[in-house]
């Protein structure tokens, strides 16, 4: 009886050392949150105007990523008959500082390339960089406009994709393959 | 007399269950006048067993023994016999014996030890799973499908399929249901690794298997909760109890995949201590990219090991054990299924063929998977009496697990997902008589778990840290009702208390508890009609408290291009099934058939129903918003079988399922097609040394899934496939032991297809045409 009554006295000790052990952090809580580091909130296509035409914006931002709060657009009527050399910049707004999420697709050219496809909006698009194969990415491009009109300019970010493919490189996403990391439609005024 | 028939009555399904019933031939006829006699004694105090069944298979004899365990066979032939005797709650016995005139014989059977000793939960007893369908994959068809996956394994059986994602990842399927609606309790130990996951196949060894049962009714009586569409259980042979060393050396090579694997066991006694048993294992699997017909399924390689080790000894009193097993795997998912958006998914399907492919190779790229599982088991059984018997259970288990998505800024090599789960599992149960018929078992059992998500991974988890932590009570009786008739009845309590921690999108901190209560009855009937017919009936419930993914969840499902939302309000599911089960011989055994009906409400069924389309900067998604809703599951497994001569027979398994959204008035999605499959298989002759050749050639026809939810699915179901296999395999004595060699052809006209049940069938054909080959020696009494 005496050592029943030592075992229920160690076990009992070793219960509560155990759970007393518990109670200073509890393991399920998580660490401090981390901000997703490959989240892009902010892509922003900088239209920088030639031979005199204004620079404009196209700005599309959805501050928490995936899910949660709507995106928003951020427009600019294009000027009739101009040509822009723009240039596309991506963050990670999310993290503190603010990370610039395009470098890495520069770092990474060659396996990125930009698409971009104009509907109704008189505009045509070609690339002005190049990736160390000597195929395009698409951070650069020359945009130029022609009559005025309404449409839409839906820009596409694909990850591996097949540059080789028949008219890839000119631009044509057809045969490019891979998978999308952006895909955004602009709506768009040329005036 | 009510104790005769009763045990008349066990041993009846005994019999039926142990031997080759209604053998024609009848020796009696013949003009042998040899007479076999003698006692059936316990081995234990030499007592007299009484009704022991004695049976000698090859001519088709049975009888029972008195009451004092006196027999007596007449009327047989001199020669050499294999007789195999049964008793209530001992292990058969089976004994060469050379009869000559009038012989004397006596059988020991071990009484004490058997009677309630348990380590496997289902067993050849008649006790369990009275009333319930099941099926079992024993030792040759484990040795036939070796090197294949267990989700592949079950689903040869009727009412079983398989929930694939791509060639590498398989989920059993049991009447539709599967993930956490399936339970899968490894060597008596309630497997936790994560099977919420569609893309997370259950991580156990089939090597460590000898046996693999699938009981098909909802059973949360004796198994607990997630046993809504049924349980698989896996068990290994039992330990040697006498000294002398056995074990098994298996090589496996496979054409799809250009690989192979293998397996080696060592088991034995220990001199001088009758009952101590050891077994050591260890295997491996070694696979590269999978061929369909038309190209290489690019990234679906395979890498697999696994050990395992158990001592035990048990004697009249008691019983110990301890058992230890680590798995790992490694596999590759299918590279063409990586994608990025709505867009990138109907350009897959509009292609029908993958985006990406890629020459031959061993090596296992992103997207990738990388689990490794431990189980610990420790098991201790007493006698207390002759009328009760105690065994505790722990088991422990920790399951790691990490997914690697392909990732820009050279994260690709850190994980997107790493989930460290771990799981105590904890059983005490009273086997117990209440008088003199009525016996079952009454316990508690515990379970206590934590999830963790490594930090590191960059991304914000898929699902969030919890801890589980829930306890029952069950009583589970069996009693005979008249000499055909058994009843088994029960009932569970348990109570789940899940604490959750997670940050919100705003990043506060939130601490959420959810209490679910639930209780679960059965009751079940095995009816012996007569030796050649019988019946099961169960009807049971079963119950499952939702999963954390199904309450928080929230964000982008990359496979499934889908936002998907949990709902912190579901509450538990509740299923009622019914099933019959009918097992009957006709023609003198020359046909057999084995129906199984049933019938699944399931109250609260929980699944993913579209809601809206949600703007990203990848584009719009559509968004599934996890709902409840009331479903009905109802179906026939059918399995008939035709001696057609001495050495050829007929077999057909049919599996049908349907499955109801009742509240939407809508089929479910992700039901199983219809499934036939008819076997023409030979048995040969002895050739030379060469034993139990075997030559079988089987057609499989899975139909169209036509019963589909409107606008849930991205693509229309694949049509319907045909396939054929051929097989073959013989044993040959070698040495001091035995070689098996065996081949098998899967899809033997190398057919392109895709099955509605893989989820990658928007990207890529299934498999095509693959030999396997094995080879296996077992020495010793393995």
């Amino acid at each position: 009886m005496k050592t029943n009554l030592k075992y229920w006295t160690y076990a009992f000790l070793v219960v509560t050392a155990i759970t007393a052990c518990k109670k200073d952090e509890d393991p399920i809580t998580p660490a401090p949150t981390v901000n997703e580091e490959e989240v892009i909130t902010t892509m922003v296509l900088a239209f920088a105007g030639q031979f005199g035409a204004a620079d404009k914006e196209l700005r599309f931002t959805d501050a928490d990523g995936d899910g949660g709060g709507a995106p928003v657009y951020d427009l600019d009527t294009l000027q009739a008959a101009s040509s822009y050399s723009v240039s596309i910049l991506l963050l990670n707004a999310a993290t503190s500082p603010v990370d610039t999420i395009s470098n890495e697709v520069l770092a990474e050219g060659v396996d990125h390339q930009f698409f971009f496809q104009p509907t109704g909006a008189n505009m045509i698009v070609t690339y002005s960089d190049a990736d160390a194969n000597g195929d395009p990415i698409g951070l650069s491009t020359t945009m130029a406009t022609g009559a005025a009109s309404v449409g839409t300019l839906k820009v596409t970010l694909r990850h591996e994709p097949d540059k080789s493919g028949a008219g890839v490189s000119g631009g044509d996403i057809t045969n490019a393959g891979g998978e999308t990391d952006i895909e955004v439609e602009f709506p768009l005024v040329i005036e | 007399m009510w104790s005769k028939w009763f045990v008349r009555s066990l041993i009846t399904h005994l019999v039926l269950h142990t031997l080759v019933p209604l053998c024609p031939a009848n020796q009696q006829d013949l003009g042998c006048r040899a007479v076999l006699s003698g006692r059936v004694l316990d081995d234990h105090d030499k007592e007299g067993l009484s009704y022991a069944a004695l049976s000698i298979p090859a001519i088709g004899r049975s009888i029972l023994a008195d009451a004092e365990g006196v027999y007596r066979m007449e009327g047989l032939c001199n020669g050499r016999y294999r007789i195999v005797v049964t008793h209530l709650g001992c292990a058969p016995v089976e004994r060469t014996v050379e009869i000559e005139g009038n012989t004397v014989f006596d059988f020991k059977l071990e009484h004490h030890a058997e009677q309630l000793r348990e380590l496997e939960v289902a067993r050849q007893r008649p006790d369990e799973n009275v009333g319930q369908a099941h099926a079992q994959l024993d030792k040759k068809a484990m040795e036939r499908s070796a090197g294949r996956s267990l989700a592949e394994m079950l689903a040869t059986i009727p009412g079983v399929n398989m929930l694939q994602s791509g060639p590498t990842i398989g989920k059993p399927v049991i009447h539709g249901l599967s993930g956490n609606r399936v339970l899968t309790l490894n060597q008596g130990i309630r497997q936790e690794d994560q099977q919420w996951g569609t893309e997370h196949a259950p991580n156990l060894d089939p090597f460590t298997t000898d046996k693999v049962t699938v009981v098909k009714g909802a059973a949360s009586v004796q198994y607990g909760s997630d046993a809504l569409g049924g349980v698989v259980i896996t068990e290994p042979l039992e330990l040697p109890r006498e000294e002398g060393i056995s074990g098994e050396l298996r090589g496996i090579g496979m054409s799809n995949g250009r690989g192979g694997g293998g397996n080696g066991l060592l088991q034995g006694g220990v001199k001088g201590v009758r009952g101590l048993g050891w077994r050591l294992q260890g295997s491996g699997k070694y696979l590269g990219d999978s061929n369909a017909p038309e190209y290489v399924l690019s990234n679906t390689g395979l890498r697999e090991a696994g050990a395992s080790a158990s001592v035990g000894y048990r004697d009249h009193r008691w019983n110990v054990g301890a058992y230890y097993s680590w798995f790992a795997r490694e596999l590759g998912i299918l590279r063409a299924s990586h994608i990025g958006n709505l867009t990138d998914l109907n350009n897959a399907i509009e292609s029908g063929t993958p985006w990406y492919v890629a020459d031959f190779t061993y090596a296992i790229e992103a997207p990738r998977q990388d689990v490794e599982h431990h189980l610990v088991k420790a098991e201790a059984g007493y006698a207390v009496n002759e009328r009760g018997r105690i065994v505790l259970t722990y088991g422990y288990q920790a399951d790691d697990r990490q997914e690697y998505d392909i990732r820009r800024g050279g994260r690709t090599d850190r994980p997107a997902i790493d989930l460290y789960l771990t799981t105590h599992t904890a059983d005490a149960v009273l086997k117990h008589w209440v008088g003199k018929h009525m016996h079952g078992k009454a316990g508690v059992s515990g379970v206590y778990q934590e999830n963790i998500n490594v930090p590191g991974t960059g991304i914000r988890p898929l699902i969030p840290n919890y801890r589980k932590q829930s306890g029952g009570v069950f009583v589970l009786e069996h009693f005979p009702l008249s000499p055909k008739v058994e009843m088994e009845g029960g009932g569970r309590v348990e109570t789940t208390l899940l604490d959750i921690a997670k940050y919100t999108s705003n990043d506060v901190l939130i601490t959420p508890q959810h209490e679910f209560i639930n209780s679960a009855l059965t009751v079940g009937a095995n009816w012996s009609v007569k030796d050649s017919v019988r019946f099961r009936f169960n009807v049971g419930t079963a119950y499952r408290p939702p999963h954390v993914s199904e309450l928080y969840s929230e964000g982008l499902h990359h496979g499934a291009a889908a936002i998907e939302r949990g709902d912190p309000e579901l509450s538990s599911e509740r299923s009622l099934k019914g099933t019959i089960d009918l097992e009957a011989l006709w023609s003198k055994g020359r046909f057999r058939t084995d129906i199984t009906l049933y019938g699944n409400r399931i109250a609260g069924y929980i699944y993913l129903r579209p809601d809206g389309v949600e703007l990203t900067i990848r584009g719009a998604f559509p968004v599934f918003q996890y709902v409840a809703t009331e479903a009905f599951l109802y179906g026939a497994d059918v399995t008939l079988q035709w001696k057609l001569t001495q050495r050829a027979s007929l077999r057909n398994r049919t599996s049908l399922v349907r499955g109801r959204d009742l509240s939407q008035n809508e089929w479910l999605f992700q039901t199983p097609g219809d499934r036939t499959e008819n076997a023409l298989v030979f048995e040969l002759p002895h050739i030379g040394e060469w034993r139990s050749a075997e030559v079988s050639a089987t057609s499989r026809i899975v139909f169209m899934q036509s019963r589909i939810p409107v606008g849930l699915d991205f693509a229309e179901p694949p049509g319907t496939y045909h396939l054929l296999g051929l097989s073959a395999s013989a044993t040959r004595p070698l040495g001091s032991g035995e070689l098996l060699i065996g081949l098998q052809v899967s899809n033997l006209l190398n057919t392109t297809y895709r099955d509605y049940m893989d989820r990658f069938r928007y990207y890529a054909d299934a498999r095509g045409a693959d030999l396997t080959v094995w080879i296996r020696y077992a020495f010793g009494k393995y």
